[in-house]
């Protein structure tokens, strides 16, 4: 096989499971599977995106390939280099960040945050002043580096938080929900560096809950499942596992309980979920092609108030909601 | 020499985070410094000289222990609650090497801590230090600083697998203190204690401070210190090896 | 009934809900060895200073350490509400807060009055102190009162906490400050004029001595006044401790000062 075509990460059959023991004086254990073997290859300069609901196993993923975890079984790779044995020569490689506010140094100033991972990433002396430079103009976070980390903000600290990752300039980036709870103009501003990050042609494992960032991000998408991954292709190509049938949207105030399962026993209907506009909720109703369900959902909302009915083409978070609740 | 260059700046960035911290920077100097007052407070009663300037000395070195035990046991703890344990694992430099540093910036509050102490005993209790031979007293004062740091060492490397380590290490701060004949001789204390006040360095580091204090060699005690010492180091570079990857296997690093 | 309710079942909730971190790794060396160790500590440094008995040292520090739960978790009944924002929540309640405060110090009292009685009792058998069972009783009593004056520094503590963050710093600085001016290791009549005057406002002082005359043999009559004046203390720390509750309040809902963290 030639050089060029192997993979930057590699995943195959990755398993991990954790053990937990409460109380104390009666000890129960409990094994949870949390990745229940995943496979899936990388390509050097893509951008992969890792979609799945809280508590599905992005994250467990995540620390096997970037060595904080030893996987239960099952192996993996980045840039060839297996993430059990060859430990410092994959951490030399990548970059990590996740999102939230932790992991900075509090009492520190955020320049002497990346004083100090610089330092412990081996960046040599002479590079490190103009690096550090560069990155705090990247992230805009330059003429506030002086400042102690307590005072920044959170949009502040995930930007610090990406010029860390990128200190040693690696050539594999994980990003692991780097947008959660920034603002909008935040997250624009965090996606045009993501995609920067591929125009250099570095490599990037992103996990996210918005939709648009991924479809407007990603090349490629796995979305995982309790463990286990269960649709991996482009944007498109998700899209297009729902794009047969049609979505249903109807308006109510105030869904009886019990209508969204029995709504879902009905002939042509591949899944419906509720969501929470304002003070209206929307049943979402994904058809099959050629199916017409209207009359029989307006059916089932028996006295229910009803406000518009609309029709429209599958999302990308359709086609998520629809892979991730089935 | 970029190794000892990392060293320097990540102990000197170390320092700043412990100064600013009103626990590490500030408790961990006035507690051993009150519990010093009350030591000398009790010796104070009878107001036997010889037995002042014997707890005076002692008292000086309460507060590298301290320093020590409870900052590097709540070490790990720390860095879990600040998110960055799991990041300087990530990192390429060994977590030795990351520790390392970290436990001489300790060790400096433990250093800052024995000259406050001294001037606090001069200043409340009028002890003056009669010291025969300061350059050895100094260097007993160094080496059970340096000694104590490796001790922290070992203790911040195990801690690391523990969530809990740092109520054990709060709990290590008086046995220490007794131990180590900081206040009290070893003669009074059961004879069964005696080989566990040996194997703790700072045991060794005293009696060489109070030795150079009365124009003694403190040379055998330092010795014995030193070589107490690099088993700690030794023991704590092979534990950190092999807790870091149980932690990896067992899950345990991001646990808060 | 409500408040009743509020008292009992609010208190230990809350109590509960608070200290859910805490399990046997945590209490067995800070509240269980630790006590032992510091009257070890003291009681050896007596002997090597040939001042006091190893009686006074164990019934000065085991005193002495009850201090560590009830202030810390007085204090942290209302710090820890702090930094889990629930504090806002708490407050937005209309629940009379001397139930619900009071409540909650509750078993923090008991909690105190147990680490205390399990350092006399460790400590006596440690360093063969005897001390006649009929004294017990009292002593317990006794005991519970010191508890309850600590808790009552706690509730003062807990509502600077609500304006100055810093809760665990200022528990430990008053601990020491414990340490030094009530009587635990040195008696009030040996320290300057100054300290032991300090020593007599504050909680624990009487106590300590009560606890002592009554183990070498003195009577109820004996202690009585003692025991009274600790008893005050508690009640006047407890009654600070409520009213800067409620000023504080006041004051953070027109300076927002609760939510900062």
């Amino acid at each position: 096989m030639p050089l060029t075509e192997r993979p930057a990460v590699e995943a195959r059959d990755l398993r991990r499971t954790f053990r937990t023991k409460q109380g104390v004086l009666r000890p129960t254990r409990k094994t949870v599977e949390a990745v229940k073997g995943v496979s899936f290859e990388i390509a050097p300069g893509e951008l992969f995106g890792l979609l799945g609901p809280n508590g599905a196993g992005k994250t467990t993923t995540i620390k096997m390939l970037i060595t904080l975890l030893i996987p239960t079984s099952g192996s993996a790779s980045v840039l060839g280099h297996d993430v059990v044995a060859d430990v410092r020569e994959v951490r030399r490689r990548i970059g990590y960040v996740f999102g939230g506010d932790r992991g900075l140094y509090e009492r520190l100033s955020g320049l002497d945050n990346l004083r100090y991972f610089s330092e412990l990433y081996g960046v040599p002396p002479r590079e490190q002043k103009a690096r550090i430079g560069s990155l705090l103009e990247l992230v805009g976070l330059t003429g506030r580096e002086g400042e102690r980390v307590e005072g920044y903000s959170r949009g502040m600290r995930q930007r610090l938080h990406i010029a860390r990752g990128l200190l040693h300039d690696p050539d594999v980036f994980f990003l692991d929900e780097p947008s959660i709870g920034i603002d909008p103009v935040g997250a624009r501003e965090l996606r045009a560096t993501i995609a920067g990050l591929r125009e250099q042609g570095k490599t990037v494992l992103l996990t996210t809950h918005y939709m648009f960032e991924a479809d407007e991000l990603c090349d490629r998408i796995a979305v995982i499942r309790s463990g286990e991954i269960v649709a991996e292709g482009t944007p498109g190509e998700l899209k297009g596992l729902v794009s047969a049938g049609r979505v249903l949207e109807v308006e109510t105030y105030g869904v009886a309980d019990g209508v969204v399962e029995t709504s879902r026993t009905l002939g042509g209907v591949r899944s419906v979920v509720v969501e929470d506009r304002g003070q209206v909720q929307v049943l979402v109703v994904s058809c099959e092609p050629g199916a017409e369900v209207t009359q029989a959902v307006l059916g089932q909302l028996g006295d229910t108030r009803v406000g518009r009915v609309s029709h429209r083409d599958p999302t990308l978070e359709d086609a998520y909601v629809e892979l991730v609740t089935r | 020499m970029n190794r000892l260059r990392q060293q320097v700046v990540c102990f000197w960035l170390q320092l700043k985070i412990l100064l600013f911290s009103p626990f590490e920077g500030f408790l961990a100097v006035v507690f051993p410094l009150m519990f010093a007052t009350a030591a000398l407070l009790v010796y104070q009663v009878n107001g036997d000289p010889a037995a002042m300037l014997y707890a005076g000395i002692g008292a000086a070195a309460m507060g590298i222990w301290t320093s020590q035990t409870v900052s590097a046991t709540t070490l790990v703890q720390r860095e879990r609650r600040a998110g960055t344990l799991e990041l300087v694992v990530a990192a390429p430099t060994p977590f030795s090497l990351v520790l390392l540093p970290i436990t001489f910036a300790m060790a400096t509050i433990g250093l800052y801590s024995v000259v406050a102490t001294i001037l606090w005993d001069r200043w409340l209790f009028d002890i003056a230090l009669h010291v025969a031979n300061w350059p050895l007293f100094v260097l007993s004062i160094l080496m059970a600083t340096v000694t104590i740091a490796l001790f922290g060492f070992l203790l911040s490397v195990t801690a690391v697998r523990y969530r809990t380590s740092w109520a054990l290490g709060a709990a290590l701060e008086y046995p220490g203190w007794l131990l180590c004949g900081f206040v009290v001789p070893l003669d009074l204390l059961p004879a069964v204690l005696r080989p566990l006040s040996w194997a703790l360095a700072p045991t060794w580091a005293v009696e060489g401070m109070r030795a150079a204090a009365a124009g003694e060699s403190p040379w055998s005690d330092l010795a014995i210190c030193g070589a107490v010492g690099l088993v700690y180091a030794a023991l704590a570079a092979w534990l950190g090896v092999r807790l870091i990857t149980a932690a990896r296997r067992d899950a345990t690093l991001a646990l808060t | 009934m409500t408040s009743a309710r509020i008292f009992f079942i609010g208190g230990l909730m809350s109590y509960r809900a608070l200290f859910g971190w805490m399990n046997p790794w945590i209490f067995v060396p800070s509240l269980l060895v630790s006590p032992v160790c510091q009257i070890l500590l003291f009681a050896y440094i007596g002997r090597s200073a040939g001042v006091g008995t190893d009686e006074f040292y164990v019934i000065g520090n085991a005193l002495n350490y009850a201090a560590i739960p009830c202030m810390f978790a007085m204090t942290f009944t209302i710090g820890g509400e702090r930094f889990g924002q629930t504090l806002g929540l708490v407050l937005a309640t209309p629940a009379r807060r001397i139930p619900l405060f009071l409540g909650r110090s509750m078993p923090v009292i008991a909690n105190g009055w147990f680490v205390a009685m399990f350092g006399v009792v460790v400590g006596s058998l440690l360093l063969d102190v005897d001390i006649p069972a009929s004294a017990w009783p009292l002593m317990a009593l006794v005991v519970a009162v010191g508890s309850l004056a600590s808790t009552g520094l706690g509730l003062v503590m807990g509502a600077i906490n609500l304006v100055y963050r810093d809760g665990a710093t200022m528990g430990n600085v008053l601990f020491l400050v414990l340490l030094i001016f009530t009587g635990t290791n040195v008696a009030l009549d040996d320290l300057p004029d100054w300290m032991a005057a300090v020593g007599r406002c504050l909680p624990l002082t009487h106590a300590i001595e009560a606890t002592r005359m009554l183990a070498d043999g003195a009577t109820w009559g004996a202690v009585r006044g003692l025991v009274g004046t600790e008893l005050v203390i508690g009640l006047v720390y407890l009654a600070v401790g409520l009213g800067a509750i409620r000023l504080f309040e006041r004051l953070s809902r027109t300076g927002a000062t609760l939510d900062r963290i």
